[in-house]
């Protein structure tokens, strides 16, 4: 059974009061719900999670509309996975192990960890800049690195994250080339996290988005409790 | 004769037509910044406070053994109780003189009433409940302005004094200091959901009591020890507070979730939605500033950002001297805790651990 409330020009908590009174009926199914603030949108959204219902919103006109449902083990298409996790333990953490990627904390799955602009070392890259064939190596070294991001990009491999320290924060830089392909991979959901102490000693901070920029303090904490750790 | 709280006099609800109460009407920080912008730096030899570093009040010099301090509070009603909301936002507005380590002297009242709205005895109660609160802080309240308004509003400017050698500021934290916090937090939330008619009779005892607490025992019982910094918990939240203190000395600093209170159902009530509309802006405000060790609960990191009414105080002190100053305070009946601590590191920013 589906309900309509229009809860626009009520204040805090009224729009969560209201709506919590009609989730307390078991009939209801469906509730569609017209707010005129991103505040009310955020806290019956959050009302939502803690009566384990799902809830889609989105802005209309002037307002937004925040629609509720029930989940049910019949039409939903979760739900029969949904029992197996809770009712058996032993499978529950099978399908943990076997899909690192559903594990949403910072603990465990792969980190690649990049502390240079380049994929090792080609033989007369550490003179840079002072030769033809220094610079050629150099190149060299970062298009390995370039190869190696877009290699990962296609073979399904999914890290739990990519962080880069010291020149490896220079992948960053929104006018290198490395910028699109790591935009891709943080499409996959794969975090990509540079040390914000680095690209303010590359001068890059100004240019990488703030979720993007992380602390030596949470970077020890991802190595620590990874699985593994792979550094190009 | 006090108004019983669960009896506000006559019908009408002092909160029905407040669309944000308490320390969430605050203009958000980020909003702030923009407008203040354009203000001109007030600088002077003898103004040892003023709007920089976000200092609680302002400190002007007068002679070497004395300062005057200066403070101005004012919000809509956060409760229905005529009495108990004058007696709420004259606590909060004090809080500020007592942030800077002074004592209040003289009060002036700051008060819009809708006189066609509610009986005239409501604005009656409300006057009373601050006169009561000042006097409670052993101050005078000599007079005041009032203005017909279609929101209720009521606070007040503050004066106090204290020795310059005395001033307790946000910027003197030192490296490795432990953070002491001297109420529990969650007056945002807990606000709403009483709002809501969602408190117990004991959780209702429990918030009055912590929003009608005058912060000069704290004080009093942190003069034990050398406090380096110091601040009171309002409208910014915890973590605002507690980013400003950092951003004031030039310091990092870490929180333990494990050792923060919270007031009795308050995460619970998060979780439901009982988040007040400023604790999303303080979130907005400073959650670039923060990193989190691990994920936390929605509910448990809404209540960092939960703006705080009449919040306890957050001090500075030597790592050396935490242990005692929380014994001193609960022999004075202050349940304080040691949250966490400052660091060298990016000034402003906080590292949240669980424990």
């Amino acid at each position: 059974m589906k309900k309509s409330l229009d809860l626009r020009g009520l204040t805090c908590p009224e729009p969560v009061l209201r709506t919590k009174k009609l989730i307390d009926d078991p009939a209801l199914s469906c509730i569609e719900i017209l707010v005129d603030s991103e505040v009310n949108v955020q806290n019956l959204t959050r009302l939502a999670n803690s009566q384990k219902l799902t809830v889609v919103s989105a802005p209309e006109d002037l307002h937004y509309k925040v629609v509720l449902q029930r989940a049910t083990t019949e039409d939903h298409p979760g739900g029969h996975l949904h029992e197996t996790v809770e009712t058996g333990q032993k499978q529950a953490s099978t399908n943990v192990s076997n899909n690192s990627s559903t594990n949403t904390s910072t603990g465990s799955g792969t980190i690649i960890l990049i502390s240079r602009n380049s994929f090792g070392q080609a033989d007369n890259q550490k003179n840079e800049g002072d030769s033809d064939k220094a610079k050629r190596d150099y190149d060299f070294s970062s298009n390995l690195l370039n190869l190696f991001l877009q290699t990962l990009l296609q073979s399904g491999h999914e890290p739990r994250a990519i962080l880069m320290v010291n020149s490896g924060v220079k992948l960053m830089d929104p006018e290198g080339p490395y910028i699109k392909v790591l935009n891709e991979l943080k499409e996959k959901g794969i975090e990509v996290l540079a040390c914000g102490l680095c690209l303010d000693y590359y001068d890059l901070k100004g240019k990488v988005a703030v979720e993007q920029i992380t602390n030596m303090f949470a970077i020890c904490e991802y190595l620590f409790s990874a699985d593994r750790v792979i550094s190009p | 004769m006090t108004t019983n709280p669960e009896k506000p006099i006559g019908a009408n609800q002092l909160t029905n037509n407040v669309k944000a109460g308490g320390c969430s009407a605050k203009i958000s920080a980020f909003e702030l910044k923009q407008i203040l912008a354009g203000l001109p730096k007030t600088k002077h030899a003898n103004l040892l406070s003023g709007i920089d570093n976000f200092e609680d009040a302002a400190v002007y010099k007068l002679s070497d053994e004395l300062a005057i301090i200066e403070s101005v509070d004012f919000f809509p009603p956060v409760v229905d109780d005529p009495y108990l909301f004058g007696q709420i936002a004259a606590n909060n507005a004090l809080s500020d003189i007592y942030a800077m380590g002074g004592k209040p002297l003289i009060a002036q009242a700051i008060f819009a009433f809708p006189t066609c709205d509610y009986p005239l005895a409501i604005a009656a109660e409300i006057l009373r409940g601050g006169a009561d609160q000042v006097a409670k802080a052993g101050a005078l309240l000599t007079g005041g302005h009032s203005i017909q308004s279609s929101e209720t509003i009521y606070g007040l400017a503050v004066t106090g004094l204290i020795n310059p050698k005395d001033i307790l500021t946000n910027s003197g934290a030192r490296p490795n200091d432990r953070i002491i916090m001297t109420k529990a937090i969650g007056t945002g939330v807990s606000l709403l959901a009483l709002k809501a008619g969602l408190l117990s009779k004991a959780e209702q005892a429990h918030l009055f009591s912590a929003l009608t607490t005058l912060n000069d025992r704290a004080l009093e019982a942190a003069r034990t020890v050398d406090i380096h910094a110091c601040t009171d918990v309002t409208g910014f939240g915890l973590v605002g507070h507690i980013h400003e203190m950092a951003k004031a000395s030039k310091l990092a600093a870490r929180m333990l979730i494990s050792a923060l209170r919270f007031f009795p159902s308050a995460q619970e009530f998060a979780k439901q939605g009982l988040v007040p509309a400023s604790a999303y802006g303080n979130r907005k405000s400073f959650e670039a500033s923060v990193s989190y060790i691990k994920d936390l609960p929605l509910e448990v990191s809404d209540l960092l950002y939960d703006p705080q009414t009449a919040g306890g105080l957050l001090l500075a002190v030597d790592e050396n001297d935490s242990a005692n100053l929380i014994k001193t305070m609960g022999e004075a009946g202050i349940e304080a805790t040691d949250i966490g601590g400052f660091i060298e590191g990016i000034p402003g920013h906080i590292d949240v651990l669980i424990s």
